[in-house]
């Protein structure tokens, strides 16, 4: 089975917890493969998810690799195999395959800041490296997050975050005013402009929505940030995750083996097709 | 190793292949396609060139990757559905075409193989036929590292020197077919190594077409990423991807499931050809589009061939077989666009 790229491994969804309702729904899905092998993999890497009969997506893995109990993936309900996913029930069965992609650099942050800069779904890459780094905290030095959704229902991992500010500097903020709501009113780079984090000594890892992607690292370089400090992820479309469909191709690069995670100074030197 | 057969022979030889599914080209209506055949007593003197390139032998446009269904117990189960363990022998296979397939094994084999393709690589046995004369008014295999009696990829080559074929047998696969009918096959002498010799000469005079440079292409290309040459060559472009889907390099495809029964759950994996030509081959299921327009689809077409493929593997991939411009309904055509971004350098 291992030598066919194609095939997925079945695996059993143990646990389905609703992050974010609504018209634009979250649910982080943890599963365990069916015969009992460990999904090793990177932070940053994402595996294929089979809904047998609908079809694949690509999605990236919200949990830490240090995690030896599931796999989580948190998935935002968007086209049909999403969909199928969100229909599904504790203890149905879906194929996996994978791990896809570079993953982060960890072992080059050893000692140094890292700053965490979230929107929307765009927190589930780097939760996973956050919740890494939590795990191993003498490695580095100050953690600190930043993270903005639309409204404050559309903050994925509600509950984590709260206990996380007992940890660590936590700055949510949300696009527009809502009654209660006592933190930042605004999209996430201005709330990163406004509490202006230090490039010394540090790395900035963002994710979110393409548009925020680019305000951010436009917001950070202003603050001093040099390029190889920056990291992001790129998502493409894809279809077999091994640099063969096309689907993914961004100049010489294919998003899922060559990515999807890229430092700025590499990123743009790449055609800006993502 | 070089060897002769007497065109008279070839039905002899090919008789000897029996354990082997042998194709060649048929005539279907005004077209060439490599069909099956169960003998074959000469190649067609007035065979050009096939519709269809090689690679569909590598890479049906059409294929299963594995059968699923709920098993007794309500679970899905997973059956992998490899290619039929059959050797194959194509007759006939053009230089352009052979080549083709030695491109496409660089992506498919060279990292995380490609199980099906590489099974059917295995199992396919090439035996070209030189072009003389050139099979099409549009061939400019020479320009673009090929020629009119390139070997890459063959396993024999063929070239017909009047009433024999001059035989050049390229790998262990090639003598393995020779040997089945060695009794056919003469010691060619300095005659007849004259005439292939004077033929290819004359073939590789015969050319209406040339990218001009092609190999520095890729330095040219570099710069010209929001060249105005895009949009004005994609203006006309109906977004049918024959261009792609009849190229034998390009290699794009789609995975899907076909779903036979959904209770109890069954059906198939698939993959089929699809093209980067089409808008939704990069669509997100957002909506966003990271190639919204034809001009971005056109740029990556030649840009993935004269450009992102060279700086990943060193070599152009396109083997100038001309199908690109012959095919196009509305007159798209890759030499001349690429002949005219010599004047946009600098």
């Amino acid at each position: 089975m291992k030598d066919n790229p194609y095939l997925p491994q079945l695996a059993r969804i143990v646990t389905i917890k609703e992050e974010v309702g609504g018209s634009r729904p979250i649910k982080s899905f943890r599963m365990q493969l069916l015969n009992g092998h460990r999904f090793d993999f990177k932070c940053g890497q994402c595996a294929m998810i089979s809904v047998l009969g609908k079809g694949e997506s690509m999605i990236s893995i919200s949990s830490s690799p240090l995690e030896r109990d599931y796999l989580q993936f948190s998935v935002l309900k968007m086209g049909r195999v999403t969909s199928a996913l969100h229909e599904m029930e504790q203890g149905s069965i879906v194929g996996l395959r994978g791990p896809y992609g570079n993953g982060f650099p960890l072992e080059q942050w050893t000692g140094k800041n890292l700053i965490f800069i979230g929107g929307g779904i765009g927190l589930a890459p780097i939760w996973s490296v956050l919740q890494t780094a939590l795990r191993q905290q003498n490695d580095y030095g100050q953690l600190s997050l930043f993270y903005g959704a639309r409204t404050s229902s559309d903050l994925v991992f509600k509950d984590e975050l709260r206990k996380l500010k007992d940890t660590l500097p936590v700055y949510l903020s949300i696009d527009v005013e809502e009654p209660g709501w006592t933190e930042f009113v605004g999209f996430v780079p201005q709330n990163v402009a406004d509490k202006k984090p230090s490039p010394d000594n540090a790395i900035a890892i963002t994710c979110g929505p393409p548009i925020m992607i680019k305000f951010v690292i436009k917001t950070i370089q202003e603050l001093g940030f040099q390029d190889n400090q920056i990291y992001t992820t790129v998502e493409n479309k894809m279809k077999c995750g091994i640099g063969k469909c096309g689907r993914c191709n961004i100049g010489p690069h294919y998003i899922c083996k060559d990515g999807p995670v890229y430092s700025w100074a590499k990123l743009k030197t790449l055609p800006q097709e993502y | 190793m070089e060897k002769i057969l007497k065109k008279s022979d070839l039905g002899k030889w090919v008789g000897k292949l029996s354990a082997f599914d042998c194709y060649a080209p048929t005539k279907e209506n005004d077209h060439w396609e490599f069909n099956q055949v169960t003998y074959l007593d000469s190649l067609p003197e007035d065979y050009t060139q096939v519709n269809v390139p090689l690679k569909k032998v590598v890479l049906p446009n059409r294929e299963v990757l594995f059968n699923f269904e709920d098993n007794r117990n309500g679970g899905p189960h997973i059956q992998e559905v490899l290619p039929e363990e059959k050797e194959v022998v194509v007759f006939g296979v053009r230089g352009c075409d052979a080549r083709g397939v030695a491109l496409l094994s660089k992506i498919f084999s060279e990292s995380s193989p490609d199980i099906y393709f590489e099974r059917r690589k295995n199992q396919l046995y090439v035996v070209g036929l030189s072009c003389y004369p050139l099979p099409g008014d549009n061939c400019f295999c020479l320009s673009v590292g090929g020629g009119p009696f390139s070997t890459q990829g063959m396993d024999i080559l063929l070239s017909d020197i009047g009433r024999k074929y001059f035989v050049e047998v390229l790998t262990p696969k090639g003598e393995k077919l020779v040997e089945l009918g060695w009794e056919f096959f003469a010691e060619p002498n300095d005659q007849d190594r004259q005439d292939r010799l004077r033929r290819e000469k004359k073939a590789q005079e015969m050319f209406n077409l040339e990218i001009h440079e092609a190999e520095k292409k890729a330095g040219v290309l570099h710069h010209l990423f929001e060249d105005k040459i895009w949009k004005t060559e994609s203006f006309r472009c109906l977004k049918c991807g024959i261009c792609t889907y009849l190229c034998p390099t390009c290699h794009c495809f789609d995975i899907a499931d076909e779903l036979a029964s959904p209770v109890p759950l069954q059906g198939k994996r698939v993959r089929v050809w699809d093209t980067c030509q089409f808008p939704d081959f990069t669509m997100h299921s957002s909506g966003h589009n990271p190639r919204p327009d034809k001009s971005s689809r056109l740029r990556q077409r030649i840009m993935h061939k004269f450009l992102y493929f060279v700086e990943t593997y060193g070599e152009i991939m396109c083997t100038g077989c001309g199908r690109c411009v012959s095919k196009c309904p509305v007159g798209i055509d890759i030499v001349n666009i690429l002949n005219r971004v010599e004047s946009h350098e600098g």
